[in-house]
Parts: structure tokens; C-alpha cells; sequence
């Protein structure tokens, strides 16, 4: 049996957890409270396959662009190059709605259809290999039905893992709750679950992480402990059980 | 009489930590001041070896105020665990400053990636002042574990450790238990010298 092909993320204690990466095409979910570290993750990935020659794309629905760059400028990761050279593209998704006449608070299924559309033409005209969207949350607002969040996340997943491109998607959930999405559906269509929590210890919060599911591959479900710095990003540690 | 003491102390410290993989000091309260004065006098002249010292008692600042020889030294890191949560936001190159001491997992990281920049033939040290001071922001049994970890992880890459455990009048035995997972422990009294 052949070996499946891997998405090296470049953080090497996600990758350990993994395995050595995600398979190749895999849209997987990122799942968080505000503050968890979603969009970091999401951007150390990107740039992390940026300098392995990987073109990528943050498409942003929750926060504009001038203020993504400006908190990301304090990461030692973020390559300001890499965003000029257009191997890491930043995209506002509501302007891509506006541009396309749509209705920014609903879309009808003429209109999630033409989103579809464009986001997959962006991937393949960019021959992208990393996509991110940040929220899956804040574009399922605007879809009517549950039917249309299915259809619309297995139709941009089969078509971008078409593309051999690895997609991660950030949901949304509040504080201290153990659940996946907002809807209940994004976490059935995704290859991959990543959760990102926190504890609480002596008033103190603990970033966490865990791997919930990743398909096609055996891997960790500890809980680590998860620290963001701007030297290093993301890194992981083993999280004091006591 | 203090200078003795600091001679002696320095003595006792660079024959066990250089026999023993980690080593545990017990010392009364009222020698902690001299203790760290022997503890940094040993370091500055140890230049060939890289240091790491991670102060739970004393913010950088106040280390540095009392020992200026230290912050022209390249070999030595501190990792200030007490600034940031006493609302202390100096910055500088030569400490890496965790925002609380009760933030144990980013501690056992911080104290690895600063090693991680040591070439592997450099004898490598790290100093944890102090265990008794770490307990008092955490829960024992959590100490307890993050040292497991921390042995495990300073042993399997080399690195030899020195624990301080201060003794206080009425200190739960479960503390004092702590410091004989060290290979190694030196008990600071009167006759020490």
C-alpha cells in the first residue's frame, strides 16, 4: 500500500503529534474560543508552507486585513516577504461578497454556489496547496439551512482536496464547552479536528490543545499544553495532569 | 565570617554539581542571601559552561541591581517567572520572562529551547531558585510533577540541575519530600562550614 503523501505543517511538535503531518488534501477544522490561538495556527501554517515553497491563502471573515498584518507583525514567523511575493495571500471574504453583489448578512444558494465558485477558482488560478478560512463559523451564519453548510463545506472540501490542496477551517465556540462547531455539521464533513481549549489553574489560563481526529492517520489524543510566543509561535508541551 | 561561609558553600556547591547529575541545596531562610551570592560568585567564574537560572524568589532586576557582574555574562540565561505577574514589564535580551509562576508546562519549554541554542560539547547547568517558592504560587502535587518532568527531560539531555528548597519553621514534610528526587542533597546548617 502506498504511503499517503504528508502536509509537513513545520511545527514540529503538531507534526510529532501527527505523525509527521496532515494527509495531503485533508480539510480540517480548528476549533476554538476567542483567543485560543485559531488564527495564529492557521498563519504559522501558511507561512511555515510558504518557505517550503507552498503557495497559500488566509481568507478572513471575522477581522479586517490592517489588523490581521498588525498582530501578526509581532510573530518572528510572520515574513512580510512572503505576503509582497504573493506565496501567502490575504483575502478579505466580505469584499469578495460585495464585489459579487451578494447579500453580506444571507446567502441564498445562488450565492453560496458563486462564493463556492470564486474561492475555488482563487485556489486553482494561485495553484494553492494551504487554504485557511477564518471563521467556517462566520460564513455558516450566512448560509439558510443546515442542507447549504453541508453542501457548501463538502463542495469547497472535495474540490480543494482535488487540488491537493490542505484546508483548515477555524470554528468558533465558546468558552469552556466541549463541542466542535456552532452548527453541528462542520465537524462530520472535516478529515481533521483540532481543539484548542483552556484550563484554568490558580486563576491563571492554560492554552490546550488536542487532536481530536485526523483521517487516514494514527495519532496522539493527549492533551498538551500549548504556548504562543512571538520568538516561536506555536509550540507544545506535555500538560501537567495534577 | 560571611565571606567564610560563601567560600565554604561555593566549595560544597562545585564538588556536587560537578559528581551529580542534580543536586538539591536545604538551607535555612536566614542563608538564602548568601547562599545565592555563592551560587552566582561560582557561576561568573564558571564562563565556559552555560547557565540557566530560573529566579522564582527575586524579579531579574533586583538580581542583577545586587549582582551587576552577571548581566555582562554570555553563558548565563534567566528565566524571571515573578515579574511579569507582579505587573513588571521590563524586557531584556538576556531573560526570557514567563507571565506567571503558576504557568509550569511554558516554564519546562522555555528552560529547554534556551538550551537548545547550546552546542552539545558545553557542560550544561540550570539553577531552580527555588522549589519552596514555586509551591507557594502552586498546588505540591503539581510541583512535584513538573519536577518529575523536568529531571527526566534535564537528565536525558544532559543537564545538570541545583534545586534550592527553602526551610522554613512549620513547612509541610511533603515539601522537603521534593527535593530527594535530586541525586544529590546538600543540607545548609551552622556546622556547614
Amino acid at each position: 500500500m502506498p504511503e499517503e503523501e504528508l502536509c509537513v505543517t513545520g511545527m514540529a511538535d503538531l507534526d510529532n503529534l501527527l505523525g509527521g503531518g496532515i494527509p495531503v488534501g485533508s480539510t480540517v477544522l480548528v476549533v476554538g474560543s476567542s483567543g485560543s490561538g485559531k488564527t495564529t495556527l492557521c498563519m504559522q501554517y501558511l507561512v511555515n508552507g510558504a518557505q517550503q515553497g507552498e503557495r497559500g491563502v488566509f481568507f478572513t471573515i471575522t477581522e479586517p486585513l490592517f489588523k490581521l498584518t498588525k498582530n501578526m507583525e509581532g510573530f518572528s514567523f510572520y515574513d512580510k516577504k512572503l505576503i509582497e511575493s504573493g506565496m501567502v495571500n490575504l483575502i478579505d471574504l466580505r469584499i469578495i461578497s460585495e464585489r459579487l453583489g451578494l447579500d453580506t448578512e444571507k446567502y441564498s444558494v445562488e450565492d453560496a454556489a458563486a462564493l463556492l465558485d470564486v474561492l475555488k477558482d482563487i485556489a486553482d488560478e494561485l495553484n494553492v496547496k494551504r487554504l485557511a478560512i477564518d471563521s467556517i463559523t462566520a460564513l455558516c451564519y450566512r448560509l439558510q439551512s443546515k442542507e447549504m453548510i453541508r453542501d457548501f463545506i463538502f463542495k469547497l472540501g472535495s474540490s480543494l482536496a482535488a487540488m491537493n490542496c490542505t484546508t483548515f477551517l477555524t470554528s468558533e465556540v465558546p468558552p469552556r464547552k466541549f463541542q466542535y462547531s456552532q452548527h453541528g455539521i462542520e465537524e462530520f464533513i472535516s478529515d481533521g479536528i483540532i481543539f484548542l481549549g483552556d484550563i484554568e489553574r490558580k486563576g491563571d489560563l492554560i492554552r490546550t490543545f488536542q487532536l481530536i481526529k485526523m483521517r487516514g492517520m494514527a495519532h496522539s489524543r493527549t492533551k498538551s499544553a500549548m504556548i504562543i510566543s512571538s520568538n516561536n509561535g506555536i509550540e507544545l508541551a506535555p500538560l501537567l495532569k495534577s | 565570617m560571611v565571606n567564610t561561609l560563601i567560600d565554604g558553600l561555593k566549595e560544597r556547591i562545585s564538588k556536587a554539581i560537578t559528581i551529580n547529575q542534580s543536586v538539591g541545596i536545604m538551607l535555612p531562610s536566614k542563608n538564602y542571601s548568601d547562599l545565592t551570592q555563592a551560587l552566582l560568585e561560582y557561576i561568573c567564574s564558571r564562563t565556559e559552561d552555560a547557565w540557566v537560572y530560573v529566579t522564582i524568589t527575586k524579579p531579574y532586576d533586583n538580581l542583577i541591581k545586587q549582582f551587576g557582574d552577571l548581566s555582562g555574562l554570555e553563558n548565563i540565561k534567566f528565566i524571571d517567572c515573578i515579574s511579569r505577574a507582579a505587573g513588571i514589564s521590563n524586557t531584556n535580551p538576556n531573560c526570557v520572562f514567563i507571565e506567571s509562576p503558576t504557568m509550569l508546562e511554558n516554564l519546562g519549554l522555555e528552560i529547554i529551547n534556551v538550551f537548545k541554542n547550546v552546542d552539545d560539547d558545553t557542560n550544561k547547568y540550570l539553577i531552580l531558585d527555588s522549589l519552596s517558592t514555586l509551591v507557594i504560587y502552586n498546588d505540591l502535587e503539581i510541583v512535584t510533577e513538573f519536577f518529575y518532568h523536568l529531571a527526566n527531560r534535564t537528565r536525558a539531555r544532559n543537564i545538570h540541575s541545583v534545586s534550592l528548597m527553602i526551610e522554613e519553621e512549620g513547612v509541610d514534610s511533603q515539601l522537603n519530600k521534593l527535593i530527594y528526587l535530586n541525586d544529590k542533597i546538600l543540607k545548609v546548617r551552622d556546622s556547614f562550614i
